[in-house]
């Protein structure tokens, strides 16, 4: 069969998704994926977006209600068995029996996975090395942090060797250090064994810093695919706030702002507007604040946000214009 | 080969459910004491009534035990439904799903893993009893097969426990549902014999009560060793609940399988 032909190229492809659980508005809407072997891809989205209903689906977990799905050519429907080989799977919420220590769990999948005793132990010992899980693999998970389990998670999902390996919102919850050595670790896994990385994640920042390409997902649609500079390149908005030092005189620097950016606003103290280029913009608004004898108290020059984004890409231009765009 | 893998995948499992048990023992204990409580307390009590007519000359201890005995297994059978629970709630399950072992045995693990502890606390309770001053007529062969019908029943009820849990994937329903365990160990021929039973409607309800059938297997057994009859209505009821909640156990694996 032809599709057939074409998915067996791709490490993740699917065409049409579509998941109405229940009586609910549809949590998936169409989805199309064509994710290329040995790429790190991120399925950018807030709560409630369907990122995790579409990563079920792609890893068995979950019956599309349309739609079908391969990994490395096997079908997600048809061949479960087989896409639950080749696949490693890290979900948003861990799963781990706290009764086990985090050697036996580790060992235990190994053996599911049809591995020797010997062959499991050896596995188990690699993995304690490169998680770093020595401290702790001797001991109950009852009693592991939060951040300790995600790295046993991860371990487990990483235990057969996956050719691709599927992350739910891997770093959601980690303080910052913890979240940086775990991108490190994904880009090491990445690097050492060619594996295909699809991961899904809330933060613009991460995806940015971790992918090769992003897809953005809004209640259940995909408005846009791209790289992250692309993304970033697509936006060209930074966001510039200032706050005078005298709140009487906000009306002067509205208007100062209006000058160069009709749509600026005064909100919650400040005076904000969105510009191509922060930078440039900023050191003009601070130069004519000085000239009109306006003292600021604050000033704020950020990249886009995610919100921003999704502003920018789901708001009021509309979602079809970007939508098609952003194929 | 592909049921030599299905064996060792079940072993697996199976040994993991144990170990895990072994290591939270107090979801099973309390179940052994109050069998053996049922034992000492009312042969202690009531055995005296043994001597009546009605008892046809079995000792009130072979009368009583079965009682003990299915208590027992019902409680471990609900163990198996526990440890189910368990993993559905801590997410293990999922994870295990993600495994590429056979749905039937991730399934059956803790129904397994139930069936051994049921067998090693009903050798428990019969090595009580002999010490208790149990005499065995039918010889060893038929404490053996005391010890199977047990199983038996329990795994019935491991099939309804097991149902119950993976359809409600919550331990509290799961925990209630094991309450028909009362009407089924009371509404029977628990303490005496059908002929001492004054109540009508008990009669009746003990009449139909699948359990008055094992009760009455196991102390024939016990009191006298194999008598085709009793034997042959427990095993009848014994494989009537079986495949009644195994399909049931079956039906539920697959729908909550797929859709989940
Ligand atoms: N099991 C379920 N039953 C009914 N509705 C569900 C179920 N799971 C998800 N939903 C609904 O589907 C939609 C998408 O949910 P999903 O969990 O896929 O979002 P998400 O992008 O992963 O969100 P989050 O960032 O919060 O994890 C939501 O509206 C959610 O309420
Ligand atoms: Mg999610």
């Amino acid at each position: 069969m032809a599709h057939l032909d074409t998915s067996e190229g791709f490490a993740v492809m699917a065409a049409g998704l579509r998941k109405r659980y229940a009586s609910d508005p549809e949590a998936l809407r169409g989805v199309d994926f064509a994710v290329r072997p040995g790429e790190i891809y991120g399925l950018l989205g807030p709560n409630g977006a369907g990122k995790s209903t579409a990563l079920q689906i792609l890893t068995t977990l979950l019956l599309p209600s349309a739609g079908s799905a391969q990994i490395f050519g096997e079908d997600v429907l048809a061949a479960q068995r087989a896409v639950r080989r080749i696949i490693g799977v890290v979900l948003q919420e861990t799963g781990v029996d706290p009764l086990l220590t985090g050697w036996e769990a580790l060992e235990l999948q190994a053996r599911l996975f049809g591995a020797s005793r010997t062959a499991a132990r050896r596995r188990v010992h690699e993995l304690v090395e490169l998680l770093s899980l020595q401290d702790f693999a001797r001991r109950r998970i009852a009693g592991y942090s939060g951040g300790m389990r995600r790295r046993l998670d991860l371990a487990l999902g990483l235990v057969h060797a996956p050719r691709v390996l599927f992350l739910d919102e891997p770093t959601t919850g980690l303080d910052p250090l913890s979240r940086r050595s775990l991108w490190d670790l994904v880009r090491r896994v990445r690097r050492e064994s060619a594996t295909t990385i699809f991961l899904t994640t809330q933060y613009l920042e991460e995806a940015d810093s971790l992918c090769d390409r992003v897809a953005i997902l809004q209640a259940g649609v995909l408005v846009a695919e791209d790289s992250p500079s692309g993304l970033k390149r697509r936006m060209r908005r930074d966001l510039i706030e200032l706050e005078p030092q005298d709140p009487r005189l906000a009306d002067r620097l509205l208007a100062i702002a209006r000058q160069r950016q009709p749509e600026a606003m005064w909100d919650r103290q400040v005076v904000r507007l969105a510009v191509a280029d922060g930078a440039a913009a900023a050191e003009d608004l601070l130069a004519a604040a000085r000239e009109a004898g306006i003292r600021l108290s604050g000033l704020r020059v950020a990249p886009p946000s995610l919100d921003d984004v999704f502003l920018e890409l789901t708001g009021a231009p509309g979602p079809d214009r970007l939508a098609g765009s952003g194929s | 080969m592909r049921v030599l893998q299905f064996v060792q995948e079940l072993w697996l499992l199976t040994a993991r459910s144990l170990k895990v048990a072994v290591r939270e023992p107090w979801a099973v204990l309390p179940n052994v004491v109050i069998s053996l409580f049922f034992l000492f307390v009312y042969d202690a009590g009531l055995g005296a009534i043994g001597q009546l007519h009605a008892f046809a000359g079995v000792p009130y201890l072979a009368f009583i035990l079965p009682v003990a005995l299915v208590s027992g297994s019902v409680g471990g059978a609900g163990a198996a439904g526990q440890a189910l629970v368990r993993d559905l709630e801590s997410r293990y399950f999922t994870k295990l799903r993600l495994t590429p072992v056979s749905r039937t045995a991730l399934v059956m693990a803790p129904m397994v893993s139930g069936m051994i502890q049921l067998v090693a606390q009903t050798i428990l309770i019969l090595l009580v009893a002999l010490w208790l001053g149990l005499k065995l007529p039918g010889g060893p062969l038929a404490a053996v097969a005391v010890v199977l019908l047990a199983a038996g029943w329990g795994l019935g009820f491991a099939g309804y426990a097991v149902a119950i849990a993976l359809r409600s994937q919550s331990g509290r329903t799961a925990q209630a549902a094991t309450f028909v365990f009362f009407p089924l160990l009371f509404l029977s021929d628990t303490f005496v014999p059908l002929a001492l039973i004054r109540a009508g409607w008990l009669r009746i309800a003990a009449e139909v009560n699948p359990t008055t059938y094992v009760f009455d297997a196991m102390r024939a057994l016990l009191a006298h060793g194999f008598e085709t009859g009793p034997l042959l209505r427990g095993l009848a009821a014994i494989l009537a609940l079986a495949f009644l909640t195994l399909g049931l156990a079956v039906h539920a694996a697959q729908r909550s399988l797929r859709e989940a």
